[in-house]
This record gives structure tokens, C-alpha cells and sequence, in this order.
């Protein structure tokens, strides 16, 4: 489905920090194939199941009954939506619609019944759960469809030489579900956003190598030719990874690098004492990183803390190591310059050296972390982090930016209507629908303008326009189109018509199908559609009753005038 | 992207999809009505399943009766003829097709028909070529023989002004798609010939109290009143305040609101709110989506264009296909 | 519901499927270990029927199917006893295979399996308009019987024996519908229709049903189909059927015009909340619910299990509160119980997937 919200975007972000590219005044020419034999003389049209478009295209008709032998034409259907940006399977893609359906209908109920309850009581209850803890159990339920966590399977013997452990592969559905959570519903992590996000940026890192290299990128690279190499420490690409991997805080990685440094090996630590323990002092230290966050998962590097002056103590504490250590005299007698160099290069990374947290990185978003993590740990606010991130644009300038990291932008620069726009046009309409929820799960503001009437778009708001374009799109598919109206009956204004209009579009004649329509309107109580529907289907009864009197056949008492008759005749020849 | 449903025999000039798109009807240059269907709802290969020729000459036009009233067809063909066409069994023999009704009219080809139910009741519309256009119903809902003409109007707002003999090319009529069964049945209907007042499209409401058809309102600017109309679709509606009708001039495609509670001099309030221009040549038909949010339209340059409004009411093209074999 | 009737609750495991699930039926296994069933599927993406034989290990994880067929178009009903399955399609065929077991090919060498799907062929196809017109909507096969019998939306009722040669039993011209069939004894078996229709034949006497009910509970506004039939080998002359509107009553033949209702919501009198307000697909006596009330009579109606339109898999008890075992969002088109092990129950859900539930 063309993007309903991209225009509005970009008449909304003006003067942002990346000026979205306004749809342009011509539309995309998709070519349709047909494979007959040119000239096409006529095109007809005809709406199919949702947003499929059946196209008929037809041939001159012969002159004088003279055949060519050619076939006169073809009738193509063509699909004009796709579900979810990141999905190519389309079994994949119906995984996910059937198992946001019972999600997304459970924090309905409780919405519908929150706020009848708010209406009966002034004052919140204090034995229910604030909203915001419904949105974040509806976010996990989310979140397992569009992938499961990382397994925390752990070889028994560890390859020392494997760097980068292999995880599922990540979507970008689920990297900005998770941006969205983390900004729009979670609550507990407000206080440490910036460590959040360097967390995300840990799981989602991989989605942003695509033109541009990414640390990751880097660090698989690197990782390809470990094996060959013979003296590690001589390669420059070996401090060139460890330095980027510490500036976006992959510390762990730092850490197993580092004690793959020749110095550690039995045969040369006689001679390389004062080397090796300059490299163990900085893995060290780097271990030992102050970080300003209640906790750190299994296995991940640093020391937590929940309390600004407790964490500034530390972290002054550990800067004045980081300095003692610079400026020690056991640098002199380190004779392996490369080493000498590349830790010396890892110091000023932790002093948060601006020039070489540059060098380091690739992306503006890397950059923007190693910001958080060596300079500004206490950025607070999304105007502090908005300041932050425009810097950190201006000095890794991309031309085409990664969906992901446009959604950012639109999130910290704090434009409901830009992550909209950005969700609607990177990761489609299943995505709007469903991350709407986030969006109004703490912010009055964002609630406000979501459910704010448009006159323009018939008098609905934004909620039930996305909601809408998802439920057209699940009736698309044969086997999804039944649960459209789950979302079709949260719309308050236009669901119920839509819903109607598909009900009287579905086949009546076949049995199965007549049922589940019979069923939908017993749910949703449209008792004038089932009536319309079984009128459909009695009208093959007139083509019985003729039968009947043209001849009587025995058991015709059978035959109860409630009854369906089912003549379900194919004419199959 | 696309993926092929049908393959259609040489000489088609003509198809149709039935009300749920599980049927497709076909007709051909030598009067031969085809249809096609598929093995389960679920699959979206169609074969044809019975063929009979209906006519000696081409079959122009046909258009499915709605399902309520059985599987039937009204055929357009090239001598100007409309008849009707129902599957029907007889004498224990299987489904086949066969003459409901024919429509003649002295000294005038039928150019176009639309069925609309409203209420229980089935009516068409047929528009000639003299510009004018007859209402009927039909009286037993299980007999498609028994119609009975409720109406004979011609497209003109205003009921004294006088023209010479008419001669039109083609004829456009869309009902509106309502399933609120409050409102009283209206359609569009424009015209493409060479007589002005005749062409602009008009919305014909049917008056209970008087219990005639009459024009409410002229989808039109007065500079463009004679513009001839190559198509009009009605959109449905889910909800708006207001009726979405599109228009096709040669000037482009025209998206007219149209408010439904009529002012007191009894006409419609209209409002033009888009202008569409990229067609280079005629429109030769317009079809909204189940949610009248988007429309498709095709056309002699051969495109299939899907136009949308954004949150702003400005319409867009919002993408294009082009045929290549 | 009282699911806490149920000392634990029964294991479920979920396996999704790419595929629509038309129809699922345990096939018996000569080890316990080594489970299979048939199921029938639709591809929705290449619109292609298939109908696949897999075989389920003990930590319930599918691999390749090791059979598998393609039919002419979707599988309408699916039938298995140890040594046969049979399938009919919406296009009016009806197709009969050899179990693999019985072409003693499961229980030799199993170790090519798995890795490869092979073909397999039906030993009996019948087609044509002869035969059935549209949807066949039941067939059953005798368990060590040599016939099957087959009804359809055409009002048809055919037998075919094991060379494919098929006799009408009775043509209702299109004017009845039959959507449901069970044998009774290997000379009689009952049909279900519409109406909550049911028709007891006695191959002995031809022309026409020896007995018959119409269920009219429901004052007709209701579609009032009968989906499924069941009968237990022990009690020949009672037939338990479900259906619309929730609907599962049994019908003995010897108190015809009393039938025992079990679930529905058209009457009042039985139950005050019914178990299901929707289409009931499946139901089959379940052996492995030991009914509460000691006192087995023969006119007592056995546990029965049931699956609906509104995502209930339910043990249902005359006069006893039923027992919920799954309660799912979407429909669950059919299942089987092991006839071999019947605490296993094998389920297809409308979503895509295949629910095993290991009872306690």
C-alpha cells in the first residue's frame, strides 16, 4: 500500500535534521507483464480480494474471423501491498498477523475497560497496573513474534578465536519495535536511555552495514582472517577493531581481543613482561568501566550503577587510573611500538578523545554511543540527546540513511507525525498499526494527535486510518482476511461499514466460507448481514424448488425449508 | 509481482468479475459469453467452465446482476441490444445459461446498464443513445423477466431546456455502493456526446414523496458543463460525512465531495477537491477499493493508475503500471 | 470450564505449519516411539493441495514428510484405519490408500526415511460426475471392512469396494446435502446433513434411510449442518453427531424421538452455558476420559470429545461439567485421538499450525 503518512511528513519535518525527500509529483511505473503478443487494445480493471487489482488485458479481436493463433488475452492479478518491511516469506509474514491478533485484542479490552473504569472513579486504582505496564506486556508478546531472544547457549568449550558469537539473524522489524519500546512505553529505563541504546545498538549493529561499513562489518572481517594470522599484534587491523569495538562499548570483545595479544603466550611472557602487563592493565581497566545503568545482562563487562553520585565517583575514580596509567614510566620499556601505539590509541578512547572516538567509528549512530559512553554519560533528556545526535550527524554526514536511523531522528527529535511517516514507509502497515500502542503509551501529546479527527481523510483519526489500511491489507490473503475484523471493530467510526462491505464481498456458494461469515456476524452481532448473506445463498434454492416440481423425488421431506440447500454445482465439464 | 489468474480466448472484447471476484464472465467479438471459474474459493486460477454464443454480432459490455438476485449477467452487444443471461437448471439437467429478457429500443442503441439494489428491490439503469435513459425494476425478486420501467429521464438539471436530436457515443452510470438502507437509491450518470447539456454528469436522487428520479446535483464547474464524460465511479462509503464521486473529462479525473443533506433549495452541497491530470488520452474506467480510499483507473495510454489522498486531502498518484509483454 | 477437573494438564506442544491444515488423522505405528499421521494441506502461496504423510519422534519435532501426494483439489474429508486412509476433495473424488505400515514399509529400515519425501500412489481413485457433483462432504471407511462409503453436497450416497467400482446408494438430486458419515455395522451406517439432519441406512433395504431425525432446537435460524459423526463400537444403535450452533447430541435408535443433548445453545433445558456457541467440526468418543459416575449403562452416552469453530477442544460428559483442554483464538478444523495410545491428541488449527496434547 502506498504510504498514507509520507507526505504529511514531509511538510512536518521542515528543517529537520535529514529533510525527508518529499514524494515527488510522479509515481513509480512498476511494469506488468503479460507475455502476449503486442498490441494491447484494451485494459480493464477490477478490484479483487483487498488490495489485489485484477487487470484484464485484451487483444484486437481477429478481422474477418482470421486467427492468428495467438490467445486473445490475460487477466493478471497484481498484489499492491506487502505486510511487513524484513519479511520476505509470506508464511513468515502470516505468523506474525495471526499472533498479534490475541496482543493486540487483549490491550483493546483493557483500554475499553480502563477507561470505563476511569469513568465510574476519579482516582486511579492503586491494585491496577499503570498503563504503560499493559503496553509492555503487550510489547513482549510483540517482540517473540518478531524474533526470539538470543539463546544464552553456551559452548562447553569456548572457541578463544571466535570473537563475534553467531545469534539469530536480527530484523529490522524487531530492532525498531525495540526503539520504539524503549523511548515510547518502557518506563523502568527512562533514566538510563543512553545505555539502552548502546545496547540496542550491540543487538542491531549489523542491520546498518549495508553501503557503509559498520563496526560490525569490521569486526566479521577481522574475524575471517584471525586464524591466519601469525604475530596478531603486528596487524594495525587488529588495534583498529579492538579501538572501534571499545568506543561503542562492546567491551567483551575488547577483552578477548586483547588476551589474544602475543605477550600472553608461555613462551614470550619472559620477555615481554612489562608489554604483557600493560595489556592486561588495560583490559583491566577497561572491565572495570563505570556504567551508569541498574544492571548488565550475563557475561557483559562493567560495573553498575543505579545512583548518579555514586556512579560520578566511580567514574572519576576510574578516569584518574586511566590518566595515572597514560602518564606511567612503564611505556619506556615497551619496545613493541604497535602495541605501545594501540593501547595508548584505547587510553584516549576511554578519556573520550572526540577526534579518535571519530576515526573509530563508522556510523553516526556508533558515534553518537561512544559520545554517551566516554564524554556525556549523563545525557538526560531528548533534548540533550537531540543536540547530541544533530553533532554527531554533522560529522558523519550519510547520503541515504538506514530506515532505522531516520526512525531515530524522528523519535529523539520528538515528531510523532516523522515516526509515523517512518514506520509507515520502512516497515509497513502490520508496523504503524501495532506501534501506534507504543506511541500512546505514556505521551498525552502523541495521544492527543493520533486520535485528534482529520476532515480530510473522511473524519477519522490516524489511529483508525492505520488500522484501517492493516485490515485491508490482512484481507488481502485468503487465510488472513478473517482476522481483519479483530481490527476492524476497534476502528469506532468506519470499521463496522468496512467490515460489512467485506463480508458481502466474500463467496457465498461454498459451504466452509458461508459459515465463517455466519460465524463473524453471530460475533460481531450484524444480524442484517447474515440475513444478506443466506438471501445470497437462498436464491439457489429458487433453482431447487424447480427441480422439486418437476419432479418429486422420495425423500424430499428431507429437505427442511430451513435448510441450506447446497448445490454447490460445478460446472465442470 | 503479478501473477496470472486467466488466459482468454482469441476475439475477447470484454470481462467481468462478479460481485466476490470468484467468478470472471468474458465476451467475445463473435457473441460468444464465456465464463470462468475457479476450483476452491481459495485459489485464484480460473478456467473457463461453459461457453455459448448469445449473439451473432460482438458482445460490447457485460455486467454481473447482484448476487442476490442468482448468477446472472446483462450483455451489451455491438447492435445496441442489452439482453439478460441466468444460470439456471431445467429438467434435472445441469447448470446452463439461458434468455432471461431482451431490451430493444426503436431508433437507439443501449450504451451502458448498472444495476443498484436498494431495499429489496433490484433496479437497472439503462442509458441510450438519443441521451436518454430508462429506471426499471423488477417486480418478483425470483423472476429476472418481470421488469417494469419506472422511469424515463434525460440527463439535464434543468428540465426546460431544449436540444435538437441527441447522438451520444457512450453513456457512464454508477450507483452509489450503500449499505445503509436509510438512504434514498441515487446514482451518476454523464454522458459522451455531442450535445452539452446532456454530458456533465448529474446525480439522479430517487424523491419517495413524489416517487420520481430527480437531478440533485451538476458534477461540474460551469466552464466545463459540456466537457464530455468517459467514466464516473461512486465511492464507497464506510463512514464519511460526505460521497466521493469520481469524474473522467478529457481534462483529467475529477474527486467531487459531495454532502448528502441537501440545503433548502434541495440541492446537494458540492465540493471539487481534485483535479487529476497524467492520462494523455481517454479514461476508459475508474474503480474505488472496498474502503473508497483508493482508486484505480485504466486508460487509452494503456496504464493502470492507483490515485490516493494523503492526510492532507491532496490526492496523488501513487504508483503506475505499465503493460509489456 | 473446569480444566482443574484434570489432575495436570495435558503437555502441548505447537507446530506450526506453512501450510493450511485441511484435515489431520493419526495412522497407527507398530512402535510407540515412532508416531505418524496423514494430513491434508493447502498451499496458500502456489495454490496446491498436497496430502502428506510425517512422522512425529518422541521430542515432537516434524522433519520432511516421507510421504506424500497430490490430489486433484482440496481434501474435503479424511478417513484412516490400520490398514487404509481414505480422502475425498471438493471436486467430488475419493482416493484410498495402503497405510505405509501396511505396505510394510514404517517397522522394516528407517533409515532412508526422513531424509527424502517419496511418492506415494492411491490403490482406489474414483472420479467424475458420475460419481459425486461438488464437494464430497463425508467418507468413512469400515474398520476391516471392504467398502467405503462416500456423501456429498449433491444429496449422493456412494460405496466403493477395493477394485474402485462404486454403487449409488441412494441420489438425492441435489435436493439433500450430506455433510457427515459413519459406519454403524458393516451392513448400516448413518449420514448427517442439514437441518441437524440424521439418516440410519440398512444396506439390506435399499432405496431409502431406515430411520431418521431432524433435530428443529433451533426453530430454524440457524444453518443447522452436521459436521461430524461418531459411533462407538460397543453401543452400535447410538450415533453421537455435532454441528451448528454448538451443537452435540446422541441419537439412539432406540429412543428416536429422544434425543440426548449434550452441548447447544438452541435449548435451554440441558446445559446452562453451552461449550461452544459455534460450528462444532469434529467429534469423537474419547475412551481415554473415564466417566465420573460409575454406573455404565448402555443408554449412558460416553465422553465425547469435541472441537469448534471458536477454538475449543473439550471433553464433554453426560450430566457432567466439560473439560476445557484447549482454548484457542482460532478454529480448530479437526483432530484425532490415538487410537493406540489415546491419551495423545493430534489437533490442525485454522492458523496454520498442528497441536499435539500429550494427556496425563
Amino acid at each position: 500500500m502506498p504510504d498514507v503518512a509520507a507526505d504529511s511528513a514531509a511538510s512536518a519535518s521542515g528543517g529537520a535534521l535529514v529533510p525527508f525527500v518529499p514524494d515527488t509529483e510522479i509515481a513509480v511505473v512498476y511494469p506488468l507483464h503479460h507475455g502476449l503478443k503486442p498490441p494491447i487494445t484494451r485494459v480493464s480493471i477490477s478490484w479483487a480480494r483487498g488490495n489485489n487489482l485484477r487487470v484484464s488485458l485484451l487483444r484486437n479481436p481477429p478481422y474477418n474471423s482470421d486467427s492468428d493463433g495467438e490467445i486473445g488475452g490475460k487477466v493478471v492479478e497484481v498484489n499492491l501491498d506487502s505486510g511487513a518491511a524484513d519479511v520476505r516469506e509470506s508464511v513468515q509474514w502470516r505468523r506474525i498477523a495471526y499472533g498479534s491478533v490475541t496482543p493486540f485484542a487483549l490491550l483493546q479490552s483493557r483500554k475499553n475497560s480502563a477507561s470505563s473504569l476511569s469513568k465510574l472513579q476519579s482516582s486511579p486504582s492503586p491494585f491496577h497496573l499503570d498503563w504503560w505496564e499493559h503496553v509492555m506486556e503487550y510489547s513482549k508478546d510483540i517482540k517473540e513474534l518478531l524474533g526470539n531472544p538470543k539463546s544464552n547457549y553456551d559452548p562447553l568449550i569456548e572457541d578463544p578465536k571466535e570473537v563475534l558469537k553467531k545469534g539469530e539473524e536480527p530484523t529490522s522489524l524487531k530492532a525498531a519495535w525495540e526503539l520504539m519500546e524503549m523511548f515510547y512505553a518502557d518506563k523502568l529505563c527512562q533514566s538510563w536511555l543512553p545505555e539502552r541504546l548502546v545496547d540496542w545498538l550491540a543487538d542491531y549493529d549489523c542491520l546498518l552495514s549495508g553501503d557503509q561499513p559498520t563496526v560490525h562489518s569490521k569486526l566479521v572481517e577481522f574475524q575471517g582472517t584471525l586464524v591466519t594470522l601469525q604475530v596478531i599484534e603486528d596487524d594495525p587491523k587488529y588495534w583498529e577493531v579492538i579501538s572501534s569495538a571499545l568506543a561503542i562499548g562492546w567491551l567483551e570483545i575488547v577483552v578477548k581481543l586483547l588476551r589474544l595479544h602475543g605477550s600472553y603466550q608461555l613462551d614470550q611472557l619472559g620477555h615481554r613482561e612489562t608489554e604483557n602487563g600493560l595489556v592486561e592493565t588495560v583490559a583491566v581497566l577497561i572491565s572495570m568501566m563505570p556504567r551508569f545503568r541498574p544492571e548488565l545482562k550475563n557475561g557483559k563487562l562493567g560495573e553498575c550503577f543505579e545512583a548518579k553520585p555514586d556512579f560520578m565517583k566511580a567514574w572519576e575514580k576510574w578516569r584518574e587510573q586511566i590518566t595515572k596509567l597514560d602518564s606511567s614510566a612503564f611505556w619506556v620499556p615497551c619496545h613493541h611500538r604497535q602495541t605501545r601505539e594501540g593501547l595508548k590509541n584505547l587510553i584516549q578512547i576511554m578519556l573520550g578523545n572526540t577526534k579518535i572516538l571519530c576515526t573509530a567509528t563508522a556510523h553516526w549512530i556508533e558515534l553518537y554511543i561512544s559520545h554517551f559512553l566516554f564524554i556525556r554519560p549523563f545525557t538526560a533528556g531528548l533534548e540533550g540527546m537531540y543536540n547530541l545526535a544533530q553533532k554527531c550527524v554533522q560529522m558523519k554526514p550519510m547520503s541515504s540513511p538506514h530506515k532505522l536511523l531516520r526512525l531515530i531522528i524522528g523519535i529523539i527529535g520528538e515528531n510523532t507525525e516523522v515516526v509515523l511517516a517512518e514506520c509507515s514507509r520502512g516497515f509497513g502497515p502490520w508496523m504503524v498499526a501495532h506501534a501506534i500502542e507504543l506511541l500512546t503509551a505514556r505521551s498525552d501529546q502523541a495521544d492527543i494527535l493520533l486520535h485528534k479527527e482529520h476532515d480530510d481523510i473522511g473524519g477519522i483519526s490516524m489511529e483508525e486510518l492505520h488500522r484501517l489500511v492493516y485490515a485491508q491489507v490482512l484481507t488481502s490473503h485468503f487465510l488472513t482476511w478473517q482476522i481483519a475484523p479483530v481490527y476492524l471493530t476497534s476502528c469506532m467510526k468506519q470499521g463496522m461499514s468496512l467490515l460489512e462491505f467485506l463480508l458481502y464481498r466474500q463467496p457465498a456458494q461454498h459451504n466452509q466460507l458461508l459459515l465463517k461469515n455466519l460465524e463473524i456476524c453471530r460475533l460481531y452481532e450484524l444480524d442484517h448481514v447474515s440475513s444478506n448473506i443466506m438471501k445470497v445463498y437462498e436464491i439457489l434454492k429458487r433453482i431447487l424448488d424447480f427441480i422439486y416440481q418437476m419432479n418429486t423425488p422420495s425423500l424430499v421431506s428431507l429437505s427442511s425449508a430451513n435448510s441450506l440447500p447446497v448445490a454447490f454445482v460445478d460446472s465442470e465439464t | 509481482m503479478e501473477k496470472s489468474v486467466a488466459t482468454l480466448d482469441e476475439g475477447t472484447t470484454c470481462t467481468s468479475w462478479n460481485y466476490c471476484g470468484q467468478r470472471l464472465a468474458t465476451g467475445s467479438f463473435n457473441g460468444f459469453l464465456s465464463i470462468f471459474d475457479s476450483p476452491d474459493p481459495a485459489s485464484s486460477s480460473f478456467t473457463a467452465t461453459s461457453k455459448i454464443r448469445i449473439h451473432e454480432g460482438g458482445i460490447v459490455k457485460i455486467v454481473w446482476i447482484p448476487p442476490e438476485y442468482g448468477d446472472a449477467v446483462a450483455c451489451i452487444c455491438n447492435d445496441g441490444s442489452l439482453s439478460l443471461w441466468e444460470e439456471i437448471a431445467e429438467d434435472g439437467q445441469p447448470l446452463q445459461w439461458k434468455l432471461c429478457e431482451t431490451f430493444h429500443s426503436k431508433g437507439s442503441t443501449v450504451l451502458e446498464a448498472q444495476f443498484g439494489v436498494i431495499r429489496t428491490s433490484l433496479k437497472m439503469v439503462v442509458a441510450y443513445s438519443d441521451g436518454h435513459a430508462k429506471v426499471y425494476e423488477l417486480l418478483d425478486p425470483f423472476e429476472l423477466k418481470n421488469w417494469q420501467l419506472q422511469a424515463e429521464i434525460q440527463n439535464v438539471i434543468d428540465s426546460v431546456s431544449t436540444f435538437g436530436k441527441a447522438s451520444c457515443f457512450s453513456a457512464s452510470i454508477s450507483w452509489n455502493p450503500q449499505l445503509n438502507e436509510s438512504q434514498e437509491p441515487s446514482f451518476v450518470l454523464g454522458f459522451n456526446s455531442d450535445t452539452p447539456q446532456l454530458n456533465s454528469s448529474k446525480v439522479w436522487v430517487f424523491d419517495q414523496a413524489h416517487h420520481r428520479w430527480i437531478p440533485v446535483a451538476e458534477l461540474a464547474l460551469p466552464l466545463d458543463k459540456s466537457d464530455q464524460v468517459f467514466a464516473v465511479a461512486w465511492a464507497p462509503n464506510i463512514g464519511r460525512a460526505y460521497e466521493l464521486i469520481a469524474v473522467a473529462t478529457h481534462k483529467g479525473i475529477t474527486i467531487w465531495h459531495v454532502r448528502l443533506n441537501p440545503d433548502l433549495d434541495g440541492r446537494l452541497s458540492l465540493e471539487k477537491a481534485a483535479l487529476l491530470s497524467g492520462y494523455e488520452g481517454e479514461v476508459w474506467q475508474m474503480e474505488w477499493d472496498m474502503s473508497g480510499m483508493t482508486l484505480a483507473t485504466s486508460g487509452t495510454d494503456g496504464m493502470v493508475r492507483l490515485w490516493q489522498s494523503n492526510l492532507n486531502g491532496a490526492w496523488l498518484e501513487q504508483a503506475a503500471f505499465e503493460p509489456t509483454s | 470450564m473446569a480444566i482443574t477437573n484434570l489432575p495436570k494438564t495435558p503437555k502441548i506442544h505447537r507446530i506450526p505449519q506453512p501450510k493450511f491444515i485441511d484435515a489431520i488423522r493419526w495412522l497407527s505405528s507398530p512402535s510407540p516411539f515412532q508416531k505418524s499421521f496423514i494430513t491434508s494441506l493447502y498451499d496458500s502461496d502456489f495454490h496446491t493441495p498436497s496430502l502428506e504423510i510425517h512422522s512425529l519422534d518422541p521430542s515432537k519435532t516434524l522433519t520432511t514428510a516421507l510421504f506424500s501426494w497430490t490430489p486433484p483439489s482440496r481434501i474435503s474429508s479424511l478417513k484412516s484405519t490400520p490398514s487404509l486412509f481414505a480422502a475425498s476433495t471438493f471436486l467430488g473424488s475419493l482416493h484410498i490408500f495402503k497405510t505405509p505400515e501396511e505396505m510394510s514399509v514404517l517397522g522394516n529400515d528407517m533409515s532412508d526415511l526422513g531424509s527424502k519425501t517419496s511418492d506415494m500412489e492411491p490403490v482406489v481413485s474414483v472420479v467424475g460426475r458420475e460419481f459425486h457433483v461438488g464437494s464430497v462432504g463425508g467418507v468413512d471407511l469400515m474398520e476391516g471392512g471392504s467398502e467405503c462409503v462416500s456423501v456429498g453436497e449433491d444429496g449422493r450416497v456412494n460405496l466403493v469396494d477395493e477394485r474402485g467400482d462404486f454403487r449409488r446408494v441412494f441420489d438425492g438430486n441435489g435436493l439433500v446435502s450430506y455433510s457427515a458419515v459413519k459406519w454403524a455395522s458393516p451392513s448400516e451406517f448413518v449420514t448427517g446433513g442439514c437441518g441437524f439432519g440424521l439418516q440410519w441406512w440398512d444396506l439390506r433395504k435399499s432405496g431409502a434411510a431406515v430411520a431418521q431425525f431432524k433435530g428443529n432446537w433451533d426453530h430454524g435460524t440457524t444453518s443447522g449442518i452436521i459436521h461430524s459423526i461418531d459411533i462407538h463400537p460397543s453401543r452400535k444403535h447410538t450415533c453421537l453427531a455435532g454441528g451448528s450452533s454448538g451443537t452435540v447430541f446422541a441419537w439412539d435408535l432406540r429412543r428416536q424421538q429422544e434425543p440426548m443433548i449434550l452441548s447447544s445453545i438452541g435449548s435451554s433445558d440441558t446445559m446452562t452455558h453451552p461449550l461452544s456457541e459455534s460450528e462444532v467440526w469434529e467429534v469423537q468418543y474419547d475412551c481415554y476420559t473415564k466417566s465420573l459416575n460409575s454406573n455404565i449403562s448402555s443408554s449412558r452416552i460416553l465422553p465425547a470429545m469435541i472441537s469448534s469453530e471458536d477454538g475449543i477442544l473439550a471433553v464433554i460428559g453426560q450430566g457432567e461439567e466439560p473439560t476445557e483442554l484447549l482454548a484457542e483464538p482460532c478454529a480448530i478444523n479437526s483432530f484425532d485421538i490415538d487410537c493406540q495410545n489415546p491419551s495423545d491428541v493430534i489437533c490442525s488449527l485454522e492458523w496454520e499450525s498442528i497441536v499435539i496434547l500429550s494427556r496425563p
